[in-house]
């Protein structure tokens, strides 16, 4: 499940989440807010009858603005919606952002049930932070990680923004010795993308963006890769590095196309399939701003933003290859078999040799894909291939 | 039967804007003819109205009664005219039909480029012309101004300068007198042989071709046997229509009268617009002068992005021609772009008209490969041939020279821009014929090279004069010139559909700049791409488009699956309009880098 938090301190520049910032966020608005969160989810609920519960995530914004009792009340009524998986135990999120205010209810999440942050770090150079309109400095990422330590949480994830405005290898490099030294669960690692829309996009228009060459930013991912993996930390998906083990729960339902229930203002939801209407499942979007969303909810009418996209098989095919072929291990040929009928080959025989001989792609014997090393670096021009 | 002598043949000419809709408009509800609105929105009301009248109407020629102050009732023709200089020659056969036109000025903006153009026009076909300012309404409006502006600038008095408002009806009565004493009825002879001008054709999908005629002299009855002078096709007149508003099946048009021809005319292929029509039979009269048939100037190849739809491209050109005779086609093949049409169209503009209304009416992907002129062969033998494509242009050593196609280009400008204009015609390897001050106006005669004005020079003279300055031109004749094939080269292959034929002098420099467009056209792909532009064996410019390093997506989680993907289906449909050449991936665009040569 995910459960989206609309809300941040302030929005950064280069963001393009639903978020809402400069207003605080008052009491009454949270209380109405999970609420409403309440309500969504008895709603939804049927749709993944007979569902067992793998992962709740509580991403944004910045969940951990909400109250500890809130994400508690979600936490305990998430769980008398849906049976715990008997496999493992839930992997509980919750993606935090370093400020005090945060830091000081980090106790509190963990008895509420979160057993993983996420640490929105960034960077641990200050200008680089500046430059990226973030609302933290090093000093506070270091405290905060310190206390989700401190405060026992048994899995740390850290986001890292590489190849941003004004950013050097140097700056990466000391980031990624910070890193190592704070020795953490996962790492997630992004190039900065300039997004449509955003401030970012319009100073780069003006020219006022100077991002890192292409070959530097190039050379960033590939330090990266190496320096990460000789702490133990390997990498699992195009943006993603964990120690074994630790790989995202979640976000790997994200990439094997598991069906996943949201929740919240432009929440999705990936619903299971329903055999004769919609067999290859289908995919919700909530409306994004939070009053509409509220009102929705509240009065009993449409809280989605448009009608469900069903999927139809190529649809489905298109998504799954391209997002099985994000993690490294790749498209499980067989797994691909039991939901299309056949293995890729049978629907994209001429896209796969041609990726083979261009060396993007590896086939293994049963016809399972995976990203070859320079693969991984033209991934859209692969997976343009196949939606 | 009309007397010759109650009958008034005129058009409406302006500068886009001032009024001349309003206008005509105003003329219908003052002769108590029905609106243009109304009968547009009859003909939408009553499809079966309109079969039972037979036809349908494409121009706005209308046909008006009026009792003028001498208690008399005339006959008034509106004749609509097209406007934009690649149809310089229908406008001027429209104006031949016409013994008067309408001026019409906005009292507020003045004399603009299309206004003198227009003038122009009308005084080489002989017009009277009744000027008119308009929108007198206006707060703005400055009549007087406006009226010693076109005396000044046109040479028509300003004491004979009438002041309307199209919208109020001001002045509307006072216009329809002028029209009556001031332009010249007709003059033909109707015991003369017949002949009639054929000033425009539609195609109506029910009777096939229609001819929009004046009749000069003699008559046409239903049932005549009619000869169509430019190729010698004889017919049998099926309908004659007078259009006030409404199409009226009438029994025959006399000299002076306009309408409309029904002859079992199949095709508009089969139609010119400025040819004669006569009364069948041995001795002929003599045709009309200045006929000349609409001939395809400019070239490209027109290709379906993917092969399958190479029948349906054919089946719009088929249906497009229909209604164009202009419009030309052949099939052609190339090695990078398969099978397509080396299509003619008069201009530019036209080639661009037409280009949109494949793509969107009939829905096609289509790769346009820039324009270019017929050029003339000359074979050592002495020989010579035609080629509308450079691709087909033998090598080097086997032909003994080139001849371009010369145009005579007439510019009207103010003298302020007369240094810019003489600069642009001098660039495009022009030779000035003639110059001639009217006031503060310049007309210059500039032999041109058709090649040269073909793409954009209507735009350049627009844009050096600030918009003052008009533009129009006429076919000379071929011309032995120093020209050479430019060939460029993708990855070492050369790339027939990009190939362009210039002069030697400006090939170096034109190849430097088309290898560089390319460039920026031409996205990263996984290979580095070499380009080059090479005469014969002698590569002139080289550049890279450097290999694709990076391209990927760095976080995809749940909020935006849905969106990714569509980004990705995009990129896809973007993939679709390429040509793949070789392993490269050629856009649409690219292959129009050649008209981009000039904003280096
Ligand atoms: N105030 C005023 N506006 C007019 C008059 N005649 C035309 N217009 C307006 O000028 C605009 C252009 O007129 P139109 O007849 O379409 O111009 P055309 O492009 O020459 O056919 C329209 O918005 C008309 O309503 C007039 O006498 N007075
Ligand atoms: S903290 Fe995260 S979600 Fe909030 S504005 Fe910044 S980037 Fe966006």
């Amino acid at each position: 499940m995910y459960v989206h938090v609309p809300f941040c301190e302030r929005v950064c520049p280069y963001c393009d989440f639903a978020v809402i910032a400069a207003r605080p966020l008052t009491r009454e608005l949270e209380d109405r807010f999970v609420a409403g969160l309440l309500v969504e989810l008895e709603r939804r609920a049927p749709a993944f009858d007979g569902r067992r519960l793998a992962s709740l995530y509580f991403g944004g914004g910045t969940p951990s603005l909400l109250h500890p009792e809130s994400v508690e009340r979600v936490v305990e009524a998430v769980h008398r919606a849906f049976p715990a998986s008997p496999e493992a135990a839930v992997e509980i999120t919750l993606e935090v952002n370093p400020s005090t205010l945060e830091r000081s209810r980090l106790p509190d999440f963990r008895s509420a049930g979160v057993a993983r942050v996420s640490v929105g770090v960034q960077s641990f150079q200050d200008p680089v932070l500046k430059r990226l309109g973030r609302a933290h400095g090093a000093a506070e990422a270091h405290r905060t990680l310190a206390a989700c330590r401190d405060a026992g949480f048994p899995s740390l994830s850290l986001d890292l923004i590489y190849a941003a405005p004004g950013q050097s290898a140097g700056d990466l490099e000391r980031d990624l010795a910070e890193v190592t030294s704070f020795a953490p669960e996962h790492v997630s690692a992004y190039e900065l993308s300039v997004e449509a829309g955003t401030p970012f996009a319009l100073a780069r228009e003006r020219g006022q963006l100077e991002l890192p060459a292409e070959d530097v930013a190039l050379a960033m991912a590939r330090n990266l890769e190496e320096r990460l993996a000789a702490a133990g930390i390997q990498r699992y998906e195009i943006s993603s590095y964990a120690r074994p083990g630790c790989e995202a729960v979640h976000n790997t339902r994200y990439w094997r196309r598991r069906p996943v229930l949201g929740i919240g203002p432009s929440a999705v939801s990936t619903d299971p399939p329903v055999s004769d209407q919609t067999p290859f499942g289908s995919r919700r979007r909530n409306l994004p701003a939070v009053v509409p969303w509220l009102e929705g909810i509240e009065s009993g009418s449409a809280a989605e933003a448009s009608p469900p996209e069903v999927f139809d098989a190529a649809t489905a095919r298109g998504e799954a290859v391209f997002l099985a072929l994000r993690e490294l291990r790749g498209l499980d040929a067989g797994r691909f078999a039991g939901e299309f009928g056949a293995p890729p080959r049978q629907f994209f025989a001429a896209e796969i040799d041609e990726l083979r001989a261009d060396g993007l792609v590896d086939e293994d014997a049963d016809g399972s894909l995976r990203l070859t090393r320079p693969g991984r670096q033209l991934a859209d021009t692969v997976f343009v291939r196949f939606v | 039967m009309t007397d010759p002598s109650r009958i008034r043949n005129f058009c409406i000419v302006a500068h886009i804007d001032h009024g001349k809709s309003t206008l005509a408009d105003r003329l219908l509800d003052a002769t108590q003819s029905i609106s243009k609105r109304e009968k547009r929105a009859q003909f939408l009301d009553n499809m079966d109205l309109e079969r039972e009248r037979g036809i349908t109407i494409k121009a706005q020629t209308v046909r008006m009664s009026y009792v003028a102050s001498d208690g008399e009732r005339y006959i008034l023709n509106l004749i609509d005219t097209p406007g934009h200089v690649d149809f310089s020659y229908e406008v001027s056969r429209a104006l031949h039909a016409c013994e008067g036109a309408i001026l019409v000025v906005d009292a507020a903006q003045g004399i603009e480029a299309q206004t003198l153009a227009n003038a122009y026009l009308a005084v080489d076909a002989g017009l009277e012309i009744i000027p008119i300012v308009n929108k007198i309404d206006l707060p703005s409006a400055d009549p007087d101004r406006v009226a010693v502006e076109i005396e000044d600038v046109i040479g028509l008095d300003a004491a004979d300068v009438l002041s309307v408002s199209a919208k109020e009806g001001d002045g509307i009565p006072e216009l329809l007198e002028a029209i009556i004493g001031r332009i010249p009825p007709p003059k033909g002879d109707r015991e003369a042989p017949t002949r009639a001008l054929v000033f425009d054709a539609w195609f109506d999908s029910y009777v096939g071709a229609a001819m929009l005629v004046r009749v000069v002299d003699g008559s046409l009855t239903r049932g005549a046997r009619i000869c169509m002078m430019a190729h010698g096709t004889e017919r049998d007149i099926q309908e004659l229509h007078v259009v006030d508003p409404f199409p009226r099946k009438v029994e025959a048009l006399r000299a002076g009268e306009v309408g409309v021809v029904i002859a079992g005319v199949k095709t508009l292929a089969e139609v010119f617009v400025g040819d004669t029509l006569c009364l069948a039979g041995k001795n002929l009269p003599e045709r009309l002068p200045g006929f000349l048939e609409a001939k395809p100037m400019v070239f490209t190849g027109l290709y379906p992005v993917s092969s399958e739809d190479f029948e349906a491209l054919k089946t719009a050109l088929v249906k497009l021609k229909l209604n164009d005779s202009s419009l030309s086609y052949e099939p052609e093949t190339s090695a990078a772009l398969g099978f397509g049409f080396r299509c003619g169209f008069l201009g530019f503009l036209h080639s661009e008209i037409i280009q949109e209304r494949l793509e969107r009416e009939y829905d096609l992907d289509l790769i346009t490969t820039a324009p270019t002129v017929r050029y003339r062969v000359v074979m050592p033998g002495g020989e010579a041939f035609e080629i509308e494509s450079p691709a087909s242009l033998p090598s080097a050593g086997e032909y003994d020279h080139i001849e371009e196609p010369m145009i005579l280009a007439t510019i009207h400008t103010p003298d302020d821009y007369l240094g810019p204009v003489l600069a642009l015609c001098q660039d495009r390897h022009g030779t000035q014929r003639d110059m001639m001050h009217h006031g503060s106006r310049v007309q210059v005669r500039y032999e041109l090279p058709l090649a040269e004005v073909v793409l954009d020079f209507h735009d350049r003279i627009k844009s050096v004069t600030r918009g003052y300055g008009s533009f129009d031109y006429e076919f000379i004749d071929y011309r032995r010139a120093d020209l050479v094939k430019l060939d460029v080269l993708v990855n070492g292959e050369s790339i027939d559909a990009l190939s362009l034929i210039v002069h030697r002098e400006k090939a170096h420099g034109h190849g430097t700049i088309l290898v560089r467009k390319l460039k920026e056209f031409i996205p990263r792909q996984m290979y580095e791409v070499v380009l080059q532009a090479a005469i014969g064996a002698r590569v002139v410019a080289r550049t890279t488009v450097k290999a694709l390093r990076k391209n990927v997506t760095a976080k995809c989680y749940g909020g935006d699956i849905s969106r990714k993907r569509k980004l990705l289906e995009k990129q896809k449909a973007g993939k679709r309009r390429m040509k793949k050449v070789g392993s490269v991936e050629i856009p649409q665009e690219a292959f129009l880098a050649a008209l981009k040569l000039d904003d280096s």
